[in-house]
């Protein structure tokens, strides 16, 4: 694999994981491609990124095509890569197999048609092969010692559901 | 504290012995004193020393280790019945009205469901906000005056929910004066996040929240304004207030910094319903840019209906009551739209041209709303002097102050004793410090008046069991972005065999060598899970809330604020 540091500055992860999306489009959706997000501080809060890819997977041009990383943002970059690289941070948003977790769906099969190899909860007892996921059709996944885990919680009805919910209330929602 | 000065009191006697005994805090330095009650002389002191920042409790040297103890400030009957020597008054100090932009009620809608749900005292914090500073601060006043005519047995604070720079959202309010709003009005404009520009947290915006602290009590030095208090709201919701932002609050000035919300409002969002759930108190968020790196993901949620800082035996909360500095929780309703009320904003008006809402108007049942009315699930109940708006500032201030949700107990009155000393206002209350002689043999009693009545979802709550957590004191910590408290947990839990009347129990300390503190929560035991500092530390502690199916009634807790106690 080949582990790139990206990184444009953004403010906050939604807008960050689009144009990750947008560009793993652009680079013709390469099998095995992982695109993450990565808070930082560095130099100031924002969301870095990394991308890997397989060595080969795209072509040479199109990896020298990526949008640069300004001087102020290479160490975040760099850092997220680093961390991308090692298992030790990220927060996958592109990942094989995340356009099959959708619906409901039992860990092992979550396991089985994505990239995800552990699923964690907090707040409940650990999950079972059988134990139900909400997807919520949001299935972000973080790399922790090496794996890429998907952190949990229980949901209603004897299920769980990933930690970040898709939609969480905005800081002065409008309660109506 | 000083009793000879209360004509009206019983005359009982202190164990000069073995704590600051009565005669050793004069009358002006005791909060539990109404202003009302002293004399000319002491009133001017009292002056000066708040005007010092040297009134309250523990405020001296930000700490209860380095100061006499003002903080001892037990009760006295006074001339009306108070239990245990204080006038609790139960209150709510973070609400909104149409002079917020995400909500919709009069000030006067507000305070008649205060009244009506059992409060004593409310505070309106509308949002802090551009048309908010220009229009709305000024606007809310004489709707907030009119309400105060109306229901003369209501104390109605005015308030704001500062932008903090930097961080989350806060309750600010001040005493009731000529210069109430001019005080909010020049805060706001200086110091909202939102207002000026200030939401990234960057160490220049951080400072710029110390400084507006330090404002409010400059304000109160000056005269212009009799108090001012500030208690951070839901402090975990978003990871954003880092543990050296609280602890930096906190001693910009402890008389005004007191605090923050144990439990934050929109208890209702957390209710099973037709659309996809919310998670109780809104809080469901995710670590941001902005966040903390430190917190881990099990702060972005409630347990048991309260913020992981205060939930977490062990926690944030401990870590500061560890370094002997003290900080209150609270408890309020965060009303903006209420669950199952029938009423909708009222029609055309607008916001940013008119700093409010109309008025409201009859509409559907609000089923997808998350809050509930002030005093109808949440409420903060001060040990208060007396029935006035210094005296509950002050209770606050002295962190005379327990908490609870659905009326799961009607009464709490916590001490730290002297062993054998049953008198029945001997001993100091929440909030307060008892100093003893080293070797000292301490019990802490705790006298809980069991739910005698329905709360307002026409049920009798039941209490299952009260806890008692405790944890050395070990001063100030290197790292002021420490969130752990090694030395505190569970050290006792009392089953409760009874359901009406009054329960009592003791914890025994045993001979006291080292300084500590104690502090006290209970439950109805419908949801229990270890404590995320283990077992060992809390074996039954609250559970973390499930979005989309936290019933709030169905998952009571009370928390007691802590009392300390410092051998010598």
């Amino acid at each position: 694999m080949i582990h790139l540091g990206l990184d444009l500055g953004h403010e906050s992860e939604r807008a960050a994981e689009h144009w990750l999306y947008d560009l793993v489009q652009q680079l013709g959706r390469p099998a095995g491609a992982v695109a993450c997000t990565h808070l930082t501080h560095r130099p100031v809060p924002h969301v870095a990124a990394s991308l890997a890819v397989p060595r080969g997977a795209v072509a040479a041009e199109l990896l020298a095509a990526l949008p640069p990383v300004a001087p102020e943002l290479r160490e975040a970059a760099e850092h997220a890569a680093a961390a991308h690289a090692a298992g030790r941070g990220g927060r996958a948003t592109v990942f094989p197999g995340v356009e099959r977790l959708t619906g409901t769906l039992p860990v092992a099969e979550l396991l089985d048609v994505s990239a995800i190899e552990r699923v964690t909860v907090i707040g409940g007892a650990p999950a079972g092969p059988d134990t139900l996921v909400d997807t919520r059709d949001h299935v972000r996944p973080q790399w922790r010692d090496g794996v890429l885990t998907l952190v949990t919680t229980p949901a209603p009805g004897g299920r769980i559901a990933p930690f970040e919910v898709p939609n969480p209330t905005p800081c002065c929602a409008d309660h109506v | 504290m000083g009793h000879s000065h209360h004509p009206h009191t019983h005359p009982h006697d202190h164990d000069h012995d073995h704590h600051a005994g009565p005669s050793d805090v004069p009358p002006a330095l005791d909060l539990s004193v109404p202003d009302s009650e002293l004399s000319p002389a002491d009133v001017s002191r009292r002056g000066l020393l708040r005007g010092a920042g040297l009134l309250g409790a523990g405020v001296a040297a930000g700490s209860v280790l380095a100061q006499p103890s003002p903080a001892h400030a037990h009760g006295d009957g006074g001339q009306r019945e108070a239990k245990g020597g204080f006038h609790w008054l139960a209150g709510d100090h973070h609400i909104h009205t149409q002079y917020s932009s995400d909500a919709m009620y009069r000030v006067v809608d507000q305070a008649r469901h205060a009244r009506a749900n059992g409060l004593d005292w409310m505070v309106v914090t509308d949002h802090g906000s551009v048309a908010h500073a220009k229009i709305g601060v000024e606007k809310v006043n004489p709707d907030i005056r009119a309400a105060r005519e109306q229901l003369k047995d209501l104390l109605i604070y005015q308030g704001l929910e500062w932008n903090i720079p930097a961080a989350e959202h806060a309750t600010v309010f001040v005493a009731p004066g000529r210069n109430e709003v001019a005080v909010l009005k020049e805060f706001e404009n200086a110091y909202d996040g939102s207002v000026v520009g200030a939401g990234d947290p960057t160490p220049a915006n951080e400072a710029l929240a110390i400084a507006g602290i330090r404002f409010l009590g400059e304000a109160v030095r000056k005269r212009r304004i009799d108090g001012a208090l500030f208690l951070a709201n839901h402090p975990a919701r978003r990871g954003i207030d880092s543990p050296h932002e609280v602890r930096g609050w906190r001693d910009a000035d402890p008389s005004v910094a007191i605090g923050m919300e144990g439990a934050p409002g929109h208890q209702a969002a957390g209710l099973p319903r037709a659309t996809a759930g919310r998670a109780r108190g809104y809080y469901d968020n995710n670590p941001s840019a902005a966040s903390f790196p430190g917190y881990p993901l099990e702060s972005y949620r409630t347990w048991g209906g309260f913020d992981w800082m205060t939930a977490t035996v062990g926690g944030l909360w401990d870590s500061l009551l560890a370094e002997g500095k003290p900080w209150w929780i609270s408890a309020n309703s965060d009303s903006h739209v209420n669950y199952l009320d029938t009423a909708q904003r009222g029609p055309g008006g607008d916001f940013n041209t008119d700093g409010r809402y109309p008025d409201p108007v009859y509409g559907p049942l609000l089923t997808e709303a998350g809050d509930y009315w002030p005093g109808q699930y949440s409420r903060t109940h001060v040990g208060a002097g007396s029935f006035s708006y210094r005296a509950v500032m002050d209770g606050l201030r002295a962190g005379r102050v327990w908490v609870d949700h659905g009326g799961l107990i009607s009464g709490l009155d916590v001490r730290a004793r002297v062993a054998g000393d049953r008198r029945r206002d001997s001993g100091t209350p929440l909030g307060g410090v008892l100093r003893v002689k080293r070797g000292t043999s301490v019990e802490l009693t705790i006298d809980v008046d069991l739910a005698g009545t329905p709360n307002w979802s026409q049920f009798v709550p039941v209490l299952a069991r009260v806890d008692v957590i405790a944890g050395l004191v070990t001063g100030p910590v290197a790292d002021r972005d420490t969130f752990t408290a090694p030395t505190a947990k569970v050290v006792k839990s009392f089953e409760v065999g009874k359901g009406t009347g009054r329960v009592s129990f003791t914890y025994a300390l045993g001979r006291v060598d080292e300084p500590c503190y104690l502090r006290v929560r209970g439950t109805d035991g419908n949801r229990s899970a270890p404590g995320l500092m283990g077992a060992g530390v809390d074996p039954s502690g609250p559970a973390m809330d499930v979005i989309g199916a936290a019933d709030p009634w169905l998952d009571l807790w009370f928390y007691g604020n802590p009392i300390w106690v410092l051998p010598s």
